[in-house]
């Protein structure tokens, strides 16, 4: 078996393992980790379009959807700074690699996103909405995506095996980042001289083009797709080089 | 590092120079916080611990080779390196052929998850295809003699029977190098023979065994050299017979 597919098995295998223990012992399962986005949805809804009265169009699809790529992205970020501890067993007396460990803790994260998806498009549907050829582009999105979850963990997943307080640290950064991102309310909002810096951000950059593709039905401009590809990919790679330098120290920290 | 050489067949593990290196920090700085704080007052200060220094040694086809030593003198570090868990610090070593990469038999599973499901995630660490897995499960279950605990859950297990699963799967991945760290700490008066005939019956088939282990008595019967090691460094290795007579006349002085 080459090596290649002997990762991608090891990573089928942690992340389903993960999957399954989550719900274990949990009455209604599964159940639980649907609700969340939804209970965001609604108080959100609640909030930003009765109380604020934001005027965006089609404000519940645009909520969600904007939710369930923020929740991947901050739920993986989060599990993955602990999922080298949480396998400690394993990689202290096995040669598994905890690039694998990591990945895998983000697949576990990715098939929730998945399911979420399938649900958004029920309630998408239920709304009346339709979809357009644009709707094409959507999977270049999740994609991306996931390429930038597993980089921005590559760079956090050393810090917090070095700096355990990362993980507050980490935890109020994502909530800074939610606000930092196009979720409740339309990048437009922001203060012209401000768009430049703002849209550096690429998971604004993803959210944004996710909800023209799907929603509004119009596909994203390439030159923007090519920088937000860049953005990721370069986070990648990085990522990928200090993961590369520490990880290996990382089994002899734990 | 740890590369296979197909090369030279006789020679099965080669270490040339191994080293390990580890920094102990005198104060643990777990924290950012705590890290900031120390270098502001300018204290941060590392003990150099040897592990392992300067280790050389050949191993060849169809030996069994014993490791002895006390706590401490660098066993399960040696083990480590060469299943690739950890990396040297300084020094190479050469494998020739499939390492099983498990050290232990006693973790690495996981306890709320039945015994099937287990065998699942431990053949895929092991590099097995899930295939391969399904089809030697029945095997696996008969010769740990658990067939009738396969969904239960492995917390209700005691740890005898799961060091029987586990060496049951390594076995299945029919590997060249067995490293094997400590294996007969659990496991009753049945299972330990029936180990050891397997590994025996390895040997018999060219395979090569790295034992380490504290039992002199299973070390003399049945390795024919032992290497004794000392502060990380090989003190002797010869015939079983002599390494263990040093060892226990060291041990009584």
């Amino acid at each position: 078996m080459s090596r290649l597919r002997h990762y991608i098995n090891l990573v089928y295998e942690l992340s389903w393992l993960d999957f399954k223990l989550k719900y274990y012992g949990s009455v209604l399962g599964l159940f639980w980790s649907f609700l969340k986005p939804f209970m965001m949805l609604a108080i959100l809804y609640v909030v930003f379009f009765y109380f604020l009265e934001v005027g965006i169009p089609d404000y519940q699809v645009y909520l969600l959807l904007g939710i369930v790529f923020w929740n991947f992205f901050a739920d993986a970020t989060k599990d993955s700074t602990t999922s080298i501890t949480a396998k400690t067993g394993l990689l202290q007396k096995t040669n598994l690699s905890p690039i694998i460990v990591v990945v895998s803790a983000i697949m576990h994260s990715f098939w929730t996103f998945i399911i979420n998806l399938a649900i958004f498009f029920v309630f998408f549907f239920a709304f009346g909405h339709h979809l357009s050829w644009s709707i094409l582009m959507l999977p270049v999105f999740v994609m991306l995506t996931m390429l930038l979850t597993v980089g921005v963990s590559f760079l956090i997943v050393p810090l917090y095996m070095r700096f355990r307080d990362l993980g507050h640290i980490w935890d109020i950064f994502l909530q800074m980042l939610f606000w930092a991102t196009p979720i409740v309310y339309q990048y437009t909002s922001v203060p012209e001289e401000y768009v430049r810096w703002y849209l550096l951000n690429p998971v604004a950059r993803l959210i944004v083009d996710a909800r023209n593709a799907t929603i509004y039905n119009f596909f994203p401009a390439a030159e923007q797709i090519l920088i937000t590809t860049a953005i990721v990919l370069v986070t990648l790679a990085v990522g990928w080089a200090v993961f590369k330098r520490y990880g290996q120290e990382f089994v002899e920290q734990l | 590092m740890g590369k296979n050489s197909s090369n030279n067949s006789d020679a099965m593990i080669q270490a040339l120079h191994l080293t390990k290196l580890y920094k102990i920090p005198h104060e643990k700085r777990a924290t950012l916080f705590e890290t900031v704080l120390g270098h502001l007052r300018n204290q941060m200060s590392y003990e150099d611990f040897y592990a392992l220094r300067d280790v050389s040694f050949e191993i060849k086809r169809g030996e069994m080779v014993g490791l002895i030593g006390k706590n401490g003198s660098g066993k399960t570090t040696l083990l480590k390196i060469l299943a690739g868990i950890v990396p040297s610090t300084s020094g190479t070593f050469a494998v020739n052929g499939k390492v099983a990469p498990l050290l232990s038999l006693s973790v690495g599973f996981h306890h709320e998850l039945t015994a099937e499901e287990n065998l699942y995630l431990y053949g895929a660490i092991l590099g097995m295809p899930r295939k391969t897995i399904r089809t030697s499960l029945t095997h696996v279950f008969r010769f740990a003699g658990v067939e009738r605990f396969k969904d239960m859950k492995l917390k209700n297990f005691s740890s005898g029977m799961v060091a029987r699963l586990a060496f049951a799967m390594m076995v299945q991945t029919d590997p060249d190098i067995l490293l094997l760290d400590e294996i007969f700490a659990v496991g009753d008066k049945d299972f330990i023979p029936q180990c050891l005939e397997v590994i025996e019956d390895y040997r018999r088939r060219g395979k090569t065994i790295l034992i380490a282990s504290h039992n002199l008595e299973t070390v003399s019967k049945y390795c024919s050299r032992t290497m004794l090691l000392e502060g990380g460094e090989i003190k002797i290795f010869d015939e079983t017979k002599k390494v263990v007579e040093a060892y226990e006349k060291n041990g009584k002085r």
